[in-house]
């Protein structure tokens, strides 16, 4: 059946595919069907924007004219949406895209297929996933400031810099997210960035706690945090390259330190019960080719978690991913945070309104 | 037989709505108190959990406390808005209207991203304080309750000044003369005669604004501060990053029992006393 490219249904024959198949069937005369699966639409949540404009580029349009299979992009698909579509038995979403604790969380709530790996190769990755999600490229967390109002000198650079409030005087913003911020802090506090996990969440809590009276803002919307330093509101936050770096080559004052940099995975993962499973994974698949890794990597700043993919990117690029071999630098552990996301970000939030 | 016939007509007249709100509010609202519940197993622990839940009590005191600071906030500034508007010719009052109602017409969320720029350190409003005052230190209006009841003034008032407005314009302007050819000057005239008659405008138009403010949502995300988070703060948190269906639908069934209760109280106001609107 997985080898099956040109019939309409695969896996877990249900009614709803049933359906799809005999309307197919009967349509099939009226269309003449000169590629395979043409008459397949997946559908993919993306981020918007910029993002949605390097998907498009570097994997829906390629992966369209490699398959003939079309690719609709959705935006601001939340996990919760997911979740409801899953447990209905309607999923519209095929492939859904996203981060760490949202895609664990998922997991955790069987929400995902396993993945193919008759289809979907991870050899050359350096984070392959888990069962029932693929690790996509690295995106770079780091601290962000307006050049103009304050040098790179006097910008904090690293973490425990941006905890120094004496050295480093200024209105600092961070997430209202525990997971990155716990790590943040506890690599402030003096934990080696390669010996955070598992987290010392006592430790962190303490160092979150001498922070705490120097944030003006915990920002909501990541767009935020680049709005807020620019219009002057904020003066050192925590940010991601890919959000600041295009800011900045359209001419806004920002820039962000690399010095020390928080890495986290971005992640496919297919939902349960999609009528589209194998172009799903053929799709997860077409994502991990090295060369379109590169192609997304160049495009927006973030790091491909294909080895040769990495070892393809251009110079000029490569000056923007973090080198992981740096010890400054720290990935964050999805696995750990599946265990207590939950429980921390709780504890966190009440820790806020106090 | 008559009367018969017009009771038909009007279930006929009715039963459009009758099946949207069936549709779109009773059935969504069955299955968040079903979830509630824990579906089928009838599990009142969730309950249980938020009633000993410091996170709920804190959430739902800033919730409650919020929302009536900001309803008296806008029944000051919309009250003197609605004297005003009462008081101008017809001509003027309609062009003094659009910009009462163009906040009404915005998005909220693009108004609240717009008052980061007029609201802060570096904003409209603090450079035009700096300029005509000389002071050097901004006054801190974003990211507090100071920018949290901004935002909502800003987004109720229309509420509130159109029920009073109404109400207003309804009043016998014979009233407030012969009061003053009686001896009264304008402020007892305000005090004995306007403001008694225009209580029926305010109670709705507070209660509009109370069960609107209760319900916020993007104001204190985006213009609060880390201890302005309301109760729909924490049903999205319990929705989407706990994905703890329960929990956010009890939160969503109380937050509806409070509104709900404000709203059976409009009714009430408006049943009781002259057509206000």
């Amino acid at each position: 059946m997985t080898q099956d490219t040109k019939g309409t249904g695969t896996n877990g024959l249900n009614r709803r595919s049933l359906l799809i198949g005999a309307s197919v069937a009967l349509a099939a005369p009226l269309v003449i069907t000169g590629r395979a699966r043409a008459d397949t639409t997946l559908t993919v949540t993306c981020w918007g924007g910029d993002y949605r404009a390097g998907v498009e580029r570097c994997f829906a349009k390629p992966f369209t004219e490699a398959t003939g299979i079309a690719v609709r992009l959705v935006d601001n698909a939340d996990l919760a949406r997911m979740k409801a579509q899953v447990e209905s038995g309607r999923v519209e979403w095929d492939v859904f895209d996203s981060v760490g604790p949202q895609i664990t969380a998922g997991a955790k709530d069987n929400l995902w297929e396993p993945v193919d790996t008759k289809i979907v190769d991870r050899s050359d990755l350096f984070a392959p996933g888990g069962p029932t999600y693929v690790g996509t490229y690295m995106f770079a967390g780091g601290l962000a400031f307006d050049p103009k109002r304050t040098p790179a000198d006097k910008a904090p650079a690293d973490f425990a810099a941006f905890w120094d409030v004496k050295t480093y005087p200024g209105r600092r913003g961070l997430r209202p997210r525990i997971s990155e911020t716990l790590e943040m802090a506890l690599i402030a506090s003096g934990v080696e960035p390669s010996k955070l996990y598992p987290l010392d969440v006592e430790r962190g809590f303490a160092a979150l706690d001498k922070i705490k009276p120097h944030i003006k803002k915990w920002i909501e919307t990541t767009p935020q945090t680049v709005t807020l330093v620019t219009a002057n509101e904020l003066d050192f936050t925590y940010s991601y390259i890919s959000r600041v770096r295009p800011a900045e080559i359209g001419g806004a004052s920002i820039a962000i330190s690399t010095k020390q940099t928080l890495n986290s995975l971005e992640y496919l993962a297919v939902p349960k019960g999609t009528p589209n499973r194998e172009a799903a994974m053929r799709y997860v698949n077409f994502v991990l080719k090295p060369d379109r890794q590169t192609a997304f990597a160049e495009m927006l700043f973030f790091s491909p978690n294909s080895k040769a993919g990495l070892a393809a990117a251009s110079p000029a690029a490569r000056q923007y991913m973090p080198d992981l071999k740096n010890p400054a630098n720290a990935v964050v552990n999805d696995e750990w945070w599946s265990d207590n996301y939950a429980k921390l970000q709780k504890r966190f939030t009440e820790w806020l309104l106090i | 037989m008559n009367h018969a016939l017009e009771t038909r007509f009007v279930a006929l007249l009715l039963a459009p709505l009758m099946v949207v709100m069936l549709l779109f509010f009773l059935l969504p609202a069955g299955s968040i108190i079903w979830t509630s519940l824990h579906g089928a197993k009838l599990d009142p622990s969730t309950y249980l959990d938020l009633l000993t839940s410091a996170l709920f009590h804190k959430v739902l005191t800033t919730t409650l406390v919020i929302g009536i600071q900001a309803t008296l906030v806008t029944l000051v500034v919309g009250y003197a808005i609605a004297m005003h508007l009462a008081r101008l010719s017809p001509r003027h009052r309609a062009v003094m209207m659009i910009f009462v109602m163009l906040p009404f017409w915005t998005s909220i969320l693009v108004k609240s991203f717009a008052f980061t720029i007029v609201l802060g350190d570096a904003g409209l409003v603090n450079r035009a304080i700096a300029f005509v005052f000389g002071n050097k230190e901004p006054i801190q209006m974003l990211f507090n309750r100071t920018g949290v009841l901004l935002g909502m003034l800003n987004f109720l008032l229309p509420f509130m000044v159109l029920p009073i407005l109404s109400n207003l314009m309804a009043q016998d302007p014979a009233l407030a003369r012969a009061a003053q050819t009686m001896g009264a000057g304008p402020l007892r005239i305000f005090l004995r005669i306007t403001l008694p008659l225009s209580l029926p405008g305010v109670l709705s138009g507070v209660l509009m604004c109370l069960s609107l403010a209760i319900g916020s949502y993007i104001t204190p995300a985006l213009l609060g501060g880390r201890t302005d988070m309301m109760l729909a703060n924490l049903v999205d948190f319990y929705t989407r990053q706990t994905l703890d269906w329960p929990a956010a639908s009890a939160i969503a069934v109380i937050l509806l029992v409070i509104t709900g209760t404000i709203v059976a109280l409009l009714t009430r106001v408006r049943g009781g006393q002259a057509e206000v609107l």
